[in-house]
This record gives C-alpha cells, sequence and structure tokens, in this order.
C-alpha cells in the first residue's frame, strides 16, 4: 500500500440543469457525506479548483488517499450514490515517483 | 466486488476479488536502437518473469483460462491504430498493478513506448465462446463510457438495454469468441470499461461487432475498439 494522489475531473450532465435547487442541494448533501467519509477513512481533499477556460470539464479536484484501494472505495462510494450520473467525468491516480534509478 | 452496471445471463459477479486489469496502448517511439537495446529487453523480460512469479496474468488468455502458458503476449496492432501494440495484464491487486507499471517502464519499456496505462478491478467473470478448445490467435479491446442518454435512463430503461446487449453477446460466444470478463477503470480513467476478447478472424470480431449496433447497444454508449493479432511481447520487443 502506498499513498496515492486521485485527481477528478468534473462537468454537470445536461439532466443536472433540469434539477431545481432544492433538488441540487440533497444530492450535494448526499455526496457530502460520502467525502465525509473518506475523510474520516484517512483521505484528505486538497481542493476543487475551476479550468472551464482551459478544459473540457469543468472542475478538477485533487486528493490524497493512503492507497489507490481508498481512492476507488471513495470513488465506488460516489457512484453508488448516483453521482456519475449527473456529473461527466475523467480520473487520474498517481503513486509518489520512486528516487530516479 | 462494486459494479457499476448490474449482472446479466451472460455475465456474472467475478469471485476474483481484487484482480486488477493493466492495460497498455503503446505507440513505438522514433529510432530508439541507441536507447533500448539487448540490456533493456531482457531486464523488461526479467521484470514480466517477476511478475508472473507474483501472481500476474500476463495475457488474456491467461485471463480467461489461468494455470496456461505464462508467455506474456499483446496485440500487434500498428496495422489498424496509431498503436504499435496493446494488450491487458492481469494484477493481484490495485496497488501492485499500478507498481507493476512503473517497475515495467523502469526496466526499459519506457524507452521503448509511450504507453497509456489502464488500470481497474474485474466485475464480471470470464465467458468461453461455444467452440470449445480451438485457436483464437486474434484480440480485441473495447474500452466504454456510459454517456449522457444512459444517465438519463431510468432503471426499468436500463434494464431493458442490458437484455438487449446480452443478445449481441450471446452472438459473440457463438461466433466462437472468449470473453475475458469485464474491468471497471471509471475510478482512474475517463473510460468506464473494459472488455478483452480472443477471437478466430477479424471477421468474427467484425460480425460481432455489427450484431453489438443492431441492438443499439451504441445509444448507451461511446466506445474505443482495438484489434490486433495476438503475439508473445518477446517477439514485439525484437523488432
Amino acid at each position: 500500500m502506498s499513498e496515492s494522489i486521485w485527481i477528478h475531473y468534473a462537468r454537470p450532465r445536461p439532466q443536472w440543469y433540469r434539477l431545481d435547487a432544492a433538488e441540487k442541494s440533497a444530492l450535494d448533501a448526499r455526496w457530502a457525506e460520502v467525502e465525509a467519509a473518506s475523510v474520516a477513512a484517512g483521505g484528505e481533499r486538497v481542493g476543487r479548483y475551476h479550468i472551464r477556460g482551459q478544459h473540457d470539464f469543468q472542475t478538477v479536484d485533487i486528493w490524497r488517499f493512503p492507497s489507490p484501494e481508498a481512492a476507488f472505495d471513495h470513488w465506488a462510494r460516489l457512484t453508488a450514490a448516483g453521482y456519475n450520473e449527473l456529473f461527466a467525468f475523467s480520473n487520474n491516480v498517481g503513486l509518489p515517483l520512486p528516487e530516479a534509478s | 466486488m462494486t459494479l457499476l452496471t448490474g449482472e446479466t445471463d451472460v455475465f456474472s459477479s467475478a469471485g476474483t476479488a481484487g484482480r486488477t486489469a493493466v492495460v497498455f496502448l503503446c505507440r513505438r517511439h522514433g529510432d530508439t536502437a541507441d536507447i533500448f537495446g539487448e540490456a533493456e529487453r531482457r531486464a523488461v523480460d526479467a521484470t514480466l518473469r517477476q511478475l508472473g512469479e507474483e501472481g500476474w496474468h500476463l495475457s488474456i488468455r491467461a485471463m480467461i483460462d489461468p494455470g496456461g502458458s505464462a508467455e506474456a503476449e499483446a496485440l500487434d496492432a500498428g496495422f489498424a491504430h496509431p498503436y504499435d501494440m496493446a494488450g491487458v495484464f492481469e494484477a493481484p491487486s490495485l496497488s501492485a498493478a499500478i507498481e507493476g507499471t512503473i517497475r515495467l517502464e523502469r526496466a526499459g519499456w519506457e524507452r521503448l513506448f509511450a504507453t497509456e496505462w489502464m488500470i481497474g478491478p474485474r466485475e464480471f467473470a470470464a465467458v468461453h465462446g461455444t467452440g470449445g478448445d480451438r485457436p483464437r490467435d486474434w484480440g480485441f479491446l473495447a474500452f466504454w463510457e456510459w454517456n449522457d442518454n444512459w444517465a438519463a435512463a431510468t432503471p426499468d430503461e436500463r434494464a431493458a438495454y442490458d437484455a438487449e446487449c446480452d443478445i449481441a453477446f450471446k452472438g459473440d460466444l457463438a461466433l466462437d469468441i472468449d470473453i475475458a470478463g469485464r474491468h471497471r477503470l471509471d475510478w482512474a480513467h475517463g473510460w468506464h470499461h473494459l472488455g478483452a476478447w480472443l477471437a478466430p478472424s477479424p471477421e468474427a470480431i467484425d460480425t460481432a461487432i455489427t450484431g453489438h449496433e443492431a441492438v443499439a447497444d451504441f445509444v448507451f454508449t461511446t466506445s474505443r475498439h482495438v484489434i490486433g493479432r495476438v503475439r508473445p511481447i518477446r517477439e514485439l520487443l525484437a523488432r
């Protein structure tokens, strides 16, 4: 197991824009619970940044997790909570670079 | 295992907790004669053998039928794609998968190829084509993402879609195609899933995909497909 960085690009799918404010808030609260559980399990949210000006996606979220398995678990719980149905995405995972040989 | 979408008649959840696909799409650098030689070839080969001893499957064949040849294999794909070599291994865990890509790159792989690696756990078990034990020397990789139409569909609409796609998958098996189950890539890539096949011929693959078009497989997905002749990696590295 190694510390891992996890990078999540996202933009709303069309049906996100069809929800009213209360529906969006309820979903955001649901996904915030998933994120809180990930933090409680040792994950750290580095931050969310706006990138729409120079990317296909709107935001990038950067997390540190104790292992790639923890990153997978975070994403599996988000998708189980329906997040991927409202947001298009692309993800990356990475391990710290070993010392150059 | 967490499934992104549910089981079907053809595909059942795999009892292979943690087994993780390591996909590689490789573009050969230009002239590498002065940076990739016999020493690097031997180092990559030794790393592959070491990974095999650590429980990796080093070919689509081994992912479908473990216990056979340990020869590392890949698809010779340059005739149809910008990728010169493509393929899939299967590692014992997510962490082992990522670390293995770094070990291979460091052994010399990075000197020969610019590689897009994709990594993700097995969801569904392998399924055999109907033709029994016969040569299946052509490989096929399918990558797909569930599109906005799928995301907006109701559970009933998705279940009806899965049933229609199962008709096409049964057609694939009837064309003597072996399917290495399904793997989930979405946690670390833009593609959501991998399907890897071994087929008797390119014609079988083309007929199979025509069957998938007939059941409107692609109404809910955006896909990329890679086809290639299965060959030992040591031969592809020796070019």
